[in-house]
């Protein structure tokens, strides 16, 4: 190499720094800001994330979204690496029990003055409550909401057999399930991803106990966790693991959607994220019925999964300004709305009138039976999405549930028992 | 000393080569000494420098997906060796027939490798599945008793990986094999055409006696390839159905990553590397005595 280019690249290299650099210096004006790290970039979930960053620089602020798509893992890993540099984002992504134990590993913002202004403590749910103010301060917002325990049935397999109405409870559940059987119709559709059997246990047991759920699940009661109603939900699950569809390997359940709707399997437990997924496949409304799975007790339960946004404390004064800005604008209806609209998701509050054509008749129920179980103290946390408790006692407990739904030589009482062993060893 | 001015010309081919031998020694020797330490902290969502001596290696090996990570990766080890060898060495002797078109063939059979795992562990995903891939496909034709289930047999479903990962590493170990077979004096080979050796006879006792240390290569490459195994797994079967077909790197990941155990995690990572060192040293060990041998015969 000659001496001649080896200075022009050097010179090139730096009008590369400096120009990269400009923006930055551009920027100290002091305007609202806030740096935000998401998995959302693609779909609905990347639109509403989208459309919330307008909605913030109309508010006046700066908005910088660095997306990093895939599996959760990879968000919270650049994270992590981030918080270890001494980098934070202002604001990122975080769900649950990790909300607790992550911040305990960098300092957080301090949001109790903007939720008391916003007197938003009174619209949500307490389960909500207890996530995102781990420690007696408000330092995470909780940004939608999903019903796990929702039931989705094909209209063809339904008219096939003649069923016009929604199990209420999980014996009708059973005749159906067996009248499908017999029609030749596979009765329970299914993915083969691990959050997706474990997901199947967690609605029966909500669904026969939410009260044994939240002492077994929630509160990792040895006794409960050995208990009748936790081998009632065994038993359910078992039953329904035979009704599966054994060939769905390690698919996502979306990949079996089509096989659902041409009524060749009939019934589907999943979160209402699905009705999304359902419209962007071009079905109808009228393709399909659904409302809250089988409820032993009669009373509306819901089983919660909720996105969140945690704050992290910067000590730059446009980054404060920012951080307030956006806490502000999630707790408003109108930024809700917008958000569940988008997404099919629900608000997270319970004062919100759902009339607007933006929302389809399955959230209108699905928001009002939120409200509905907090009054009856049957709201719970949802285990197979990250909500009930911290990852490491999660997998281990989906791990033998997944097991336990793969594998049908392990019979109920078999499951329970390695259920309660494997929370043991994590415990 | 003439160093003190070396022209460019001189100092640019040690920049070349030392400047990412250091960084690899960092890399690769820093990194592993790091997680073997951390392996001996109580870490979870960060790294933490307490000492809690072998709690994470006790841990590690009492949980189930450990114990069944390390039986599969024995079964697996031996079957992908086993099938990948044998498949590399067929398509090298087919190859080694002077056909016309060699090149033509030897490029399609080296492509899969390639295709990235995941890629590789998505398609075979879908072939192997009953529900969408070959069973379907056959039984639509007509044989309705056809059953191709392997995927979701509890008991087989690590074959599934052993078929995508030999169809993957195969044209490796040909191209090993292929150069090893034209390395063969010709000589030796017309030898034992005149000697009245039919072909497999010739192959059998004169050409791969010869090139054995092929062999040893090939096994030495494709052993680590199998120990480090992970994201043809994850795209093929996600360790299921349910945690059958874990493997040593998943409970790796699984453990730093999705759970938060750091020091759980690397405790797995360094017992993988023990792994492979229970492999490589016997190699190293085995190499020396060959050159010592040489050398004294020499």
């Amino acid at each position: 190499m000659n001496p001649i280019s080896r200075r022009s690249l050097l010179a090139a290299s730096g009008a590369a720094v400096i120009s990269q650099s400009a923006p930055r210096l551009a920027r100290a004006a002091g305007k609202p800001r806030v740096t935000v790290i998401t998995q959302w970039s693609a779909g609905s979930d990347g639109a509403a994330i989208t459309a919330l960053g307008e909605l913030f620089t109309k508010a006046g602020g700066d908005w910088q979204h660095n997306p990093v798509p895939g599996f959760t893992t990879d968000m919270m890993n650049k994270l992590r690496a981030q918080i270890l540099s001494g980098d934070p984002p202002a604001v990122s992504q975080l769900k649950g029990p990790e909300i607790a134990a992550w911040s305990k590993i960098a300092p957080t913002v301090n949001l109790d003055a903007d939720v008391a202004a916003a007197g938003y403590e009174k619209v949500v749910a307490p389960e909500l409550i207890k996530l995102h103010k781990p420690f007696g301060h408000w330092i995470s917002l909780p940004l939608q909401v999903y019903r796990i325990n929702s039931i989705w049935i094909s209209k063809k397999a339904a008219d096939k057999v003649g069923v016009t109405a929604l199990p209420k409870t999980w014996a009708e559940y059973n005749a159906i399930g067996e009248k499908m059987a017999k029609a030749g119709i596979q009765p329970v559709a299914n993915g083969g991803t691990k959050w997706d059997n474990g997901m199947i246990w967690e609605i029966a047991l909500s669904g026969i106990s939410p009260a044994a759920y939240r002492k077994a699940v929630m509160e990792l009661d040895a006794a409960t966790l050995k208990g009748p109603e936790v081998l009632a939900a065994f038993e359910q699950t078992r039953k329904m693991s035979l009704w599966m569809d054994p060939n769905t390997a390690s698919q996502h359940y979306s990949t079996f959607i089509p096989k659902f709707m041409k009524g060749d399997a009939g019934m589907l437990l999943m979160g209402g994220w699905v009705q999304g997924v359902y419209k962007k496949a071009g079905y109808q409304y009228s393709d399909y019925m659904t409302g809250p799975a089988p409820q032993d007790n009669g009373k509306p339960a819901f089983d919660l999964n909720a996105d969140a946004f945690i704050f992290w404390q910067r000590k730059e004064p446009e980054f404060t300004a920012g951080q307030h800005l956006l806490a502000k604008l999630v707790m408003e209806k109108d930024t809700q709305k917008m958000y569940s609209g988008i997404t099919g998701s629900l608000p997270v509050r319970t004062d919100m009138d759902l009339s607007d054509p933006t929302f389809s008749d399955a959230q209108r129920e699905a928001s009002a039976s939120l409200a509905a179980a907090v009054k009856a103290d049957q709201s719970v946390l949802s285990l197979a999405h990250n909500m009930a408790q911290p990852n490491q006692i999660t997998a281990a407990m989906i791990d033998s549930l997944v097991e336990f739904v793969t594998d049908h030589s392990i019979s109920p009482k078999k499951g329970q028992e390695r259920l309660a062993e494997a929370v043991d060893n994590v415990r | 000393m003439k160093a003190a001015r070396r022209s460019p010309g001189e100092v640019l081919p040690l920049l070349a080569i030392w400047v990412p031998v250091l960084v690899s020694i960092l890399y690769v020797v820093g990194f592993t000494l790091y997680t073997v330490w951390i392996a001996f902290t109580p870490s979870t969502l960060l790294p933490e420098y307490g000492w809690v001596g072998l709690k994470n290696y006790v841990a590690i090996l009492h949980t189930r997906n450990w114990n069944i990570a390390a039986a599969n990766i024995v079964v697996y080890s031996v079957c992908f060796l086993a099938l990948t060898t044998f498949l590399g060495l067929l398509l090298a002797v087919l190859l080694d027939q002077k056909l016309r078109g060699e090149n033509v063939f030897r490029t399609i059979f080296l492509y899969p490798l390639a295709v990235s795992f995941v890629v590789t562990g998505v398609v075979w995903g879908w072939l192997l599945n009953p529900g969408i891939g070959i069973q379907k496909v056959v039984v639509g034709l007509g044989w309705t008793d056809f059953r191709f289930d392997w995927l979701v047999d509890r008991d087989r479903a690590l074959y599934c990986i052993v078929l995508a990962g030999a169809w993957q590493a195969s044209g490796f170990a040909m191209a090993l094999f292929l150069a090893g077979l034209r390395s063969v004096d010709a000589d030796l080979m017309k030898a034992a055409q005149i000697d009245g050796a039919g072909p497999l006879r010739t192959y059998r006792r004169v050409v791969l006696p010869t090139i054995w240390p092929i062999f040893i290569a090939v096994f030495v490459i494709l052993l680590q390839f199998a120990i480090k195994t992970f994201d043809l797994a994850v795209a093929l079967t996600g360790g299921g159905p349910g945690i059958s077909t874990v493997l040593p790197s998943m409970v790796v990941y699984d453990f730093m990553f999705q759970r938060g155990l750091l020091g759980r995690g690397s405790a797995a990572a360094v017992l993988q590397l023990l792994m492979l060192v229970a492999v490589l040293v016997p190699y190293g060990v085995f190499r020396r005595w060959q050159t010592l041998k040489a050398a004294r015969n020499a």
